[in-house]
């Protein structure tokens, strides 16, 4: 599997967990190791390429840290749109 | 710029002999409106005796997960200057050692970015920059990565590790503590800056049991020097401390707590099996008493602050291991406990905590440590206990 | 302008690029230590050189101008070489002693507070506080500034029975090593939280939330998407509010400072200990907590009074018994100083023998 088409998997799940669960890294590379049959070093990679570019970014709130998708003001903010 | 506001309580904490973070801040005010604001919004909360911040959320540096800490003025139109009033932590070098030329290279770049104020240094061991902009949080990075420094630890991640000051300028350090604390630091960076575990983990290096750095109180890994021989007694620096006005027997003999030494008014005699190593005789009387030469740590584990369920002290699970460059043997233990941990803490679970809710055996069988006495003050008093499998063959 | 290129996962600095030469040169090989002054100690390797340390406080929060007049005298002294140590306090390294007397000239001229090495007070390990922290409930900078003034003598020249270790957390957070002080203040909430039902449905996670309450005192309500607690059981702890803000814990009223005792990390003659609750509940009172100072300042010297000479205060108040303490500080003891959390086991006695 084409590692583009792993990072589709893995932003279609936060996108449908949005607003319901806070995601921790764990939660989805279990998730699309599961829904794709990739070893966990392979999503992990995929994952961790989409966080070095900003499409989804590590966050922190309640006492834990979490990925999410960012906003598009905080986006802005940072200059990457 | 300075002076948007009239702080009455803050400048009562201006008076006294011991150096004021009022004076601190109002420094810093003089050139940074966010500074200005960060004394107006604390003067507020010396009135109405709370404070005002919100934090969390998306922010940090891309790719990274720690080193910075969202902090927002919950009161941003009345403080507009720390609306954003983020937290940078910067891994500080073992032992906290700089020069001045490093220093000062550190403070032009926060001077151009943030709000010119630091802790020197956060609890946990980094050298922290208090307030900036998210988008000054880019830049700020590059310059300082590309001059060599990189940030710490924060979240469910590897904690920036710290140690006592250890062979550097120490006598009684059984084991190279800042070699160690770099090394762990480096081996570690992936765990540091991208959080994936279930919790926060620290690892604290101490020189020996006097554990200048907190290590057995606030670590996840204490890692604690000691030594396995007999200690070694210089006889004529014994009698120079009596000759000096020690009172050898009330002060040191009286005190050993294990009732191992003598002082006949000549010689000193220690009965080493018997002596527990707690350095209070060494550290009294440094000149005259050197520990053993086989040397190395005591690896204990599970410390931690109240938060949830109660403190926790570390639990010795390694009695003795020798520890040389590159410290593999500490590496390969310190991966298996924490791999361990991963799979099986709930979310925000200390490797204490877990600790306590599975059973000590299957920690001790996951990092392939025998029991030993050593492990404990004394053996359980119930009789209830598990049997497995393994204990019939 | 551009940027220079960013680098990730590089680590620290060694630290090898920040010591002294005479450290590099005598690394590993230091024969003993002495302790010159309260601020002074020299440090004698194995081959006979001299290592000069001249200890100075710190507020902890220091600001781009300060830490350059640091390095200004590090450089006029030292060759630019300083260290921090885990307690905040800056120290110049001298190779040249000859250096020593000028640089504690000028650092006197300077008001700064030489002090804190041997058997006195070091700097207080504190907290961000009101400066910097969501979940504070006091201000820590502001009372260690109020305690440090108040005890200053300790960090300067004074000698006491041992070392004495002190602390300040703002909330039960404890970010730092305050379980385990000689004395240290921590801030605690005494009133159950205000649940914010909407916020809370909207921004939290109702099982997390539950999971977070170490009595269980949190139950979800199905009706309000939002949670109930039950008043017998909280502890006031504010996890809860930790892991879901629209839980307001904070009562500035109500809140305020308990101090506890006794505690030590060092395994020097009797074990590590935590401290225990001396005194359950003082008022936070901005700007210089007055009540919280000397009641310090009663338990420290009612130590220097009765402690034998290396004994730490938790030593001291296990030889003499916890009755002792409380006689000798008279500091009234309460329902709050008996265990009822987790370590109540271990904590009632039960023994006939005991002292009035």
């Amino acid at each position: 599997m084409e590692q583009t088409e792993i990072q589709e998997k893995i932003f279609a799940y936060m996108q449908q967990m949005k607003g319901k669960k806070k995601l921790k890294e764990k939660d989805i590379i279990k998730k699309i190791m599961e829904d794709t049959s990739q070893d966990k070093d392979t999503v992990k990679k995929a994952l961790r390429a989409m966080i070095d570019v900003g499409k989804v970014m590590y966050s922190y709130g309640g006492g834990s840290s979490s990925v999410e998708i960012p906003s598009e003001e905080y986006l802005k903010e940072k200059g990457l749109i | 710029m300075g002076g948007k506001y009239k702080t009455p309580m803050l400048d009562e904490l201006e008076k006294g002999p011991w150096p004021s973070f009022v004076t601190e801040i109002k420094k810093a005010a003089k050139r940074t409106q966010m500074a200005d604001d960060e004394l107006g919004q604390v003067e507020k909360s010396y009135v109405t005796k709370r404070g005002y911040w919100k934090h969390g959320g998306i922010v940090g540096v891309l790719g990274y997960g720690g080193g910075v800490i969202g902090r927002y003025s919950s009161l941003p139109d009345e403080f507009p200057g720390i609306a954003h009033f983020h937290t940078v932590r910067l891994n500080q070098p073992s032992g906290f050692f700089y020069t001045a030329e490093a220093l000062r290279m550190i403070m032009d770049i926060w001077d151009k970015y943030g709000s010119g104020l630091t802790n020197m240094h956060g609890s946990t061991g980094d050298l922290v920059l208090l307030g900036t902009t998210t988008e000054n949080l880019e830049p700020l990075f590059a310059e300082y990565s590309s001059r060599g420094w990189d940030l710490g630890g924060s979240g469910s991640a590897m904690r920036t590790p710290s140690c006592c000051v250890g062979q550097a300028r120490c006598e009684w350090a059984c084991i190279d503590t800042m070699n160690i604390c770099n090394e762990v630091t480096q081996y570690y960076q992936d765990q540091l800056h991208r959080p994936s575990f279930p919790y926060k983990f620290k690892i604290k290096v101490a020189g020996c049991a006097c554990d200048c750095v907190a290590a057995i109180a606030r670590a996840d890994l204490s890692i604690i020097g000691t030594w396995k021989d007999n200690i070694r007694i210089d006889q004529a620096e014994v009698k120079k401390y009596a000759d000096a006005g020690m009172n050898i027997q009330a002060e040191i003999i009286d005190m050993c707590p294990t009732d191992c030494m003598s002082y006949d008014g000549k010689t000193m005699k220690i009965n080493d099996v018997q002596c527990n190593r707690c350095m209070h005789c060494i550290a009294k009387m440094t000149k005259a008493l050197k520990q053993g030469k086989v040397k190395g740590a005591t690896l204990l584990v599970g410390s931690k602050a109240p938060i949830v369920v109660g403190s926790l002290l570390s639990w010795v699970v390694v009695p003795f291991i020798e520890l040389k460059a590159p410290f593999d043997n500490l590496k390969d233990l310190a991966d298996k406990m924490i791999e361990w941990w991963d799979d099986n803490a709930k979310p925000r679970e200390r490797i204490g905590e877990l600790i306590e809710v599975k059973g000590m055996r299957p920690f001790l069988e996951a990092i392939e440590m025998p029991p030993v006495p050593q492990q404990v003050r004394e053996p359980r008093k119930d009789p209830f206990f598990f049997w497995s499998e393994s204990d019939f063959n | 302008m551009s940027l220079p290129e960013r680098q990730t996962d590089i680590g620290p600095p060694h630290y090898e690029k920040f010591l002294p030469p005479i450290v590099k040169k005598n690394y590993g090989k230091w024969a003993y230590h002495e302790v010159l002054t309260p601020g002074t100690m020299v440090h004698v390797a194995e081959g006979g050189d001299k290592l000069y340390t001249v200890r100075v406080g710190s507020p902890r929060i220091l600001s781009t101008d300060t830490i350059r007049e640091i390095c200004d005298l590090a450089e006029k002294y030292c060759d630019g070489y300083l260290r921090f140590t885990t307690r905040n306090n800056v120290e110049f390294l001298l190779s040249d002693q000859k250096k020593v007397d000028p640089l504690l000239a000028e650092l006197k001229a300077k008001k700064y507070s030489v002090g804190g090495i041997g058997p006195r007070i070091s700097n207080i390990v504190h907290t961000q506080g009101w400066v910097h922290c969501h979940s504070a409930c006091t201000d820590a900078s502001g009372l260690v500034k109020a305690i440090m003034d108040e005890l200053h003598d300790y960090f300067t020249t004074k000698a006491l029975p041992n070392k004495v270790r002190l602390a300040v957390a703002c909330c039960v957070n404890m970010c730092g090593a305050v379980h385990c002080s000689d004395i240290a203040v921590v801030a605690i909430h005494r009133k159950v939280p205000v649940i914010d039902d909407v916020n809370v449905g909207k921004m939290c996670e109702i099982p997390t939330t539950v999971a977070s309450c170490p009595t269980s005192a949190i139950r979800p309500n199905p009706k309000t998407k939002s949670i109930t607690i039950n008043e017998e059981k909280c502890m006031y702890c504010g996890n809860c509010f930790t892991v879901c803000p629209p839980i307001e814990i904070h009562n500035p009223e109500q809140d305020g400072v308990a101090i506890v005792v006794g505690g030590k990390v060092g395994s020097l003659r009797t074990n590590p200990k935590f401290s225990k609750l001396a005194i359950p509940y003082i008022p936070n009172e901005p700007p210089r907590w007055p009540s919280t100072v000397a009641a310090i300042k009663n338990i420290l010297d009612v130590y220097a009074a009765n402690a034998k000479k290396h004994e730490r205060v938790g030593e001291w108040i296990e030889r003499v018994g916890w009755e002792d303490f409380f006689k000798l500080t008279g500091i009234p003891f309460t329902f709050q100083h008996i265990d009822d959390f987790t370590f109540m086991r271990d904590t009632m006695r039960n023994s006939a023998a005991f002292k009035y």
